[in-house]
């Protein structure tokens, strides 16, 4: 009888000590601080992403020669969260203006001269925002404006460029997007006689990767 | 012929799993190599959905709690906090926190104290060429804060003739402390005239010739990252003919430093 009581004791002592010495245990893994890894922060280890590179498959209106498929690239570099700049290149083929197609002869432009390319550099600002799809569907997007010059290659000379933009950008994740833009391009030109100012609109899709 | 078909299919579905794999391996390897962890030492940060001050706060990390840093986007740092909820801090807030040296963080920022310490700067200027729209793009590289290099090519597109030139030139500043700081610029390179299509009948050929340049301007620190230019440049093209072409230009324009 007095062994059991006494080995019951002990079980008590023994349970006792056991807690108490989880119960340090619990109080020593609290006070370890958690694992970090001893990595310094400099601008060097944090992967920047200002740079967007990415294509655009487009139709330009090109004044007086119909509207063409327009095809191009664009790298942007994102200054801070306002303002970017953009460079971009586009190329298309400009077709018959309507005396052409009525006369039934007669060309204006030869073949190679109905080139057109364009390059130009703008300066473009954000509008931020989100874009709800439905209640949960939800992206970070932008809708930006755009001013910039630069150079449009077409029948034979290059003229100065004036550049006009607005365009959306949709953030799929934080490093692709899709962008739908249009742009106004003013030339002047000659070429149907007396000189003018040229509106060759162009809108587009586009599909950009951040790096 | 079946079964070697099938071993065939077997032995590349391994080896795409097997590539799979070790891609996923190095991927993530990659990742928790870039992982950098602050730590908050203010009261609270808060996370923002995106990279702007626009976009909502989603939520609030408080004092004490590790976060890491993803990735950056301007002065925009995405960040995940232990609990894995992801978003946006922006850099002052970031400087709030302490680094696993136990050092407050500071980053460039593109302030005007980074400014001073930019190494490379790139830019695009308009104006006008002899009475003509003229747009030139630039890089340039700071020496050290009163010389810079750099590197230039200009279009100048007329009624009468395209102008094509490039320059490589080293400007000076005396005062690279103020915000408002004029410069001199020197510099030599090549210029290209081509008469236009529709006068090439005049018996004009496109010329090349050697081009020396002389100028000054102003540049202004405007806000994060961007400053203005304004310049005037006075050129000579070293012709073949009697004569020596006298040219001038005058430009605005903006420029982004790092």
């Amino acid at each position: 009888m007095e062994i059991g009581i006494r080995s019951l004791f002990l079980a008590l002592l023994c349970t006792a000590l056991s807690f108490s010495l989880l119960a340090q245990e619990e109080a020593q893994q609290s006070v370890i601080e958690p694992s970090v890894e001893r990595r310094d922060i400099n601008e060097a280890n944090i992967d920047s992403e200002n740079f967007e590179f990415g294509l655009v498959v487009g139709v330009i209106s090109i004044e007086d020669f119909s509207s063409s498929m327009v095809v191009g690239a664009r790298v942007a570099y994102h200054v801070n969260e306002d303002f970017f700049v953009e460079a971009t290149y586009g190329q298309a083929e400009a077709g018959e203006t309507s005396f052409e197609v009525l006369s039934g002869g007669a060309a204006f432009l030869t073949e190679e001269e109905r080139d057109y390319r364009y390059y130009n550099v703008s300066l473009g600002y954000n509008l931020n925002g989100e874009t709800f799809f439905t209640d949960r569907w939800v992206f970070n997007s932008a809708t930006y404006l755009t001013l910039g010059a630069g150079s449009t290659d077409f029948a034979g000379d290059e003229r100065f460029t004036v550049v006009l933009g607005a365009g959306y950008r949709l953030l799929l994740t934080d490093y692709f997007a899709l962008h739908i833009n249009m742009k106004d391009h003013l030339f002047n030109s000659e070429l149907i006689g007396e000189e003018k100012t040229t509106h060759n609109i162009e809108y587009g899709l586009g599909a950009t990767f951040f790096f | 012929m079946l079964m070697s078909c099938k071993q065939v299919f077997l032995y590349f579905s391994k080896l795409g799993l097997g590539i799979y794999l070790t891609l996923v391996f190095m991927t993530s390897q990659a990742l928790a190599d870039a992982s950098v962890q602050v730590l908050i030492t203010e009261p609270y940060i808060e996370l923002y959905s995106g990279p702007a001050g626009g976009f909502p706060v989603i939520h609030v990390a408080a004092k004490n709690e590790w976060i890491r840093v993803l990735k950056r986007r301007t002065n925009w740092f995405k960040v995940e906090t232990n609990k894995g909820v992801q978003g946006w801090v922006k850099q002052e807030a970031l400087h709030l926190t302490q680094s696993s040296a136990g050092e407050a963080v500071k980053l460039a920022d593109g302030s005007f104290a980074s400014y001073a310490q930019r190494d490379v700067e790139f830019g695009a200027l308009g104006g006008s060429f002899e009475g003509v729209p003229a747009m030139t793009v630039f890089a340039d590289w700071v020496a050290t804060e009163n010389l810079v290099a750099g590197v230039s090519v200009t279009q100048a597109l007329g009624d009468l003739s395209e102008n094509q030139f490039f320059l490589v030139s080293v400007q000076h500043t005396t005062f690279p402390e103020w915000r408002l700081s004029p410069y001199v610029t020197l510099g030599a390179g090549k210029i290209r005239t081509k008469p236009r299509a529709n006068l090439v009948e005049s018996g004009d050929e496109t010329r090349t010739s050697d081009l020396l340049a002389a100028g000054f301007g102003l540049r202004y620190y405007i806000a994060q990252n961007i400053m203005l230019k304004l310049e005037y440049q006075h050129l000579q093209a070293l012709t073949d003919r009697d004569e020596n072409e006298d040219l001038e230009q005058w430009k605005l324009g903006f420029a982004v430093f790092f």
